[in-house]
């Protein structure tokens, strides 16, 4: 099956909505075994203490990463219909530095 | 080997790499089967544009930016709400099997329990501004923005750990 499977309607967006629930409980397992319940561990990062957030984070991207390029190249996902974030430099620049302050401050 | 099973004992946190791992391949088969991947602050907004239309109708449709949210219908019927109840699901086992989970509010011995309640909400507002402003926070820009290589993602990925080292030493005490 060629994904992705819910735009391309091989899954109806019903099933797309039943699989949300499911890709939530993955992401909220896999978050939490990485210790990211912990706002000691989250901000531990900043003392120099714990990379884990930065480990975890750029894993994970590195790994999806390739699988798409890997799929992309056996013709088992349309790249093309990826839904890709616009570019808007400014927002994107200072969103990032206000989450970033307040990630440290609130300690998530 | 131990003579008694320390069957209330807390699991240590699984490794990095091996997490990183798992949501990895959450993430990809994310993309795979929605062609999109994970996010997280979309939810509050969701949440708020149905309050609000809940509270003052007119008022909800008329703000452009929330309007756009109420096409989508219900809470049930928002992909990123049911994701974000699979997350508070899906952190709740984790932490049950792994025999973690407490009522608790983590902090540092050197700031009172008021003032870490105070800069928790302080931070959240940060927080979720900046989400709005970037259209995304760390799962949206920067996990699922990263793997697809979207430049502003990575430029909102350096950004937010500026943003962190840059205030990290004036909350010290909260933390340490």
């Amino acid at each position: 099956m060629k994904g992705p499977l819910v735009p391309s309607e091989i899954l109806s967006s019903e099933m797309g909505l039943v699989f949300a629930v499911i890709a939530g409980i993955l992401f909220g397992f896999f978050l939490e075994r990485a210790g990211f319940g912990s706002p000691k561990k989250l901000t531990a990062i900043f003392y120099f203490q714990d990379f884990a957030v930065l480990r975890v984070m750029f894993t994970a991207v590195v790994v999806a990463m390739i699988g798409l390029l890997f799929l992309g190249g056996i013709g088992q996902i349309d790249l093309g219909s990826l839904a890709i974030p616009p570019t808007y430099l400014w927002p994107q620049a200072l969103g990032g530095l206000l989450i970033g302050l307040g990630f440290v401050v609130g300690g998530y | 080997m131990m003579s008694e099973s320390p069957a209330r004992e807390e699991q240590a946190y699984w490794s990095p790499y091996l997490a990183g791992v798992g949501l990895g391949l959450t993430l990809l088969l994310t993309f795979y089967v929605m062609g999109h991947g994970l996010g997280a602050s979309g939810a509050f907004t969701q949440w708020t544009a149905n309050l609000l239309y809940w509270v003052a109708p007119g008022h909800a449709q008329a703000n452009t930016y929330l309007s756009a949210y109420l096409k989508v219908g219900s809470f049930w019927q928002s992909w990123i709400v049911l994701e974000i109840f699979g997350v508070l699901l899906g952190g709740f086992l984790g932490a049950v099997t792994a025999r973690r989970f407490r009522f608790q509010i983590e902090q540092g011995a050197r700031i009172s329990r008021r003032g870490r309640l105070l800069l928790a909400l302080l931070g959240g507002v940060a927080v979720g501004f900046g989400a709005r402003l970037a259209q995304g926070c760390t799962s949206g820009q920067a996990l699922s923005g990263g793997a697809v290589l979207a430049v502003g993602s990575w430029l909102f990925t350096l950004m937010f750990f500026a943003g962190g080292y840059i205030l990290a030493s004036l909350v010290r005490r909260e933390w340490q």
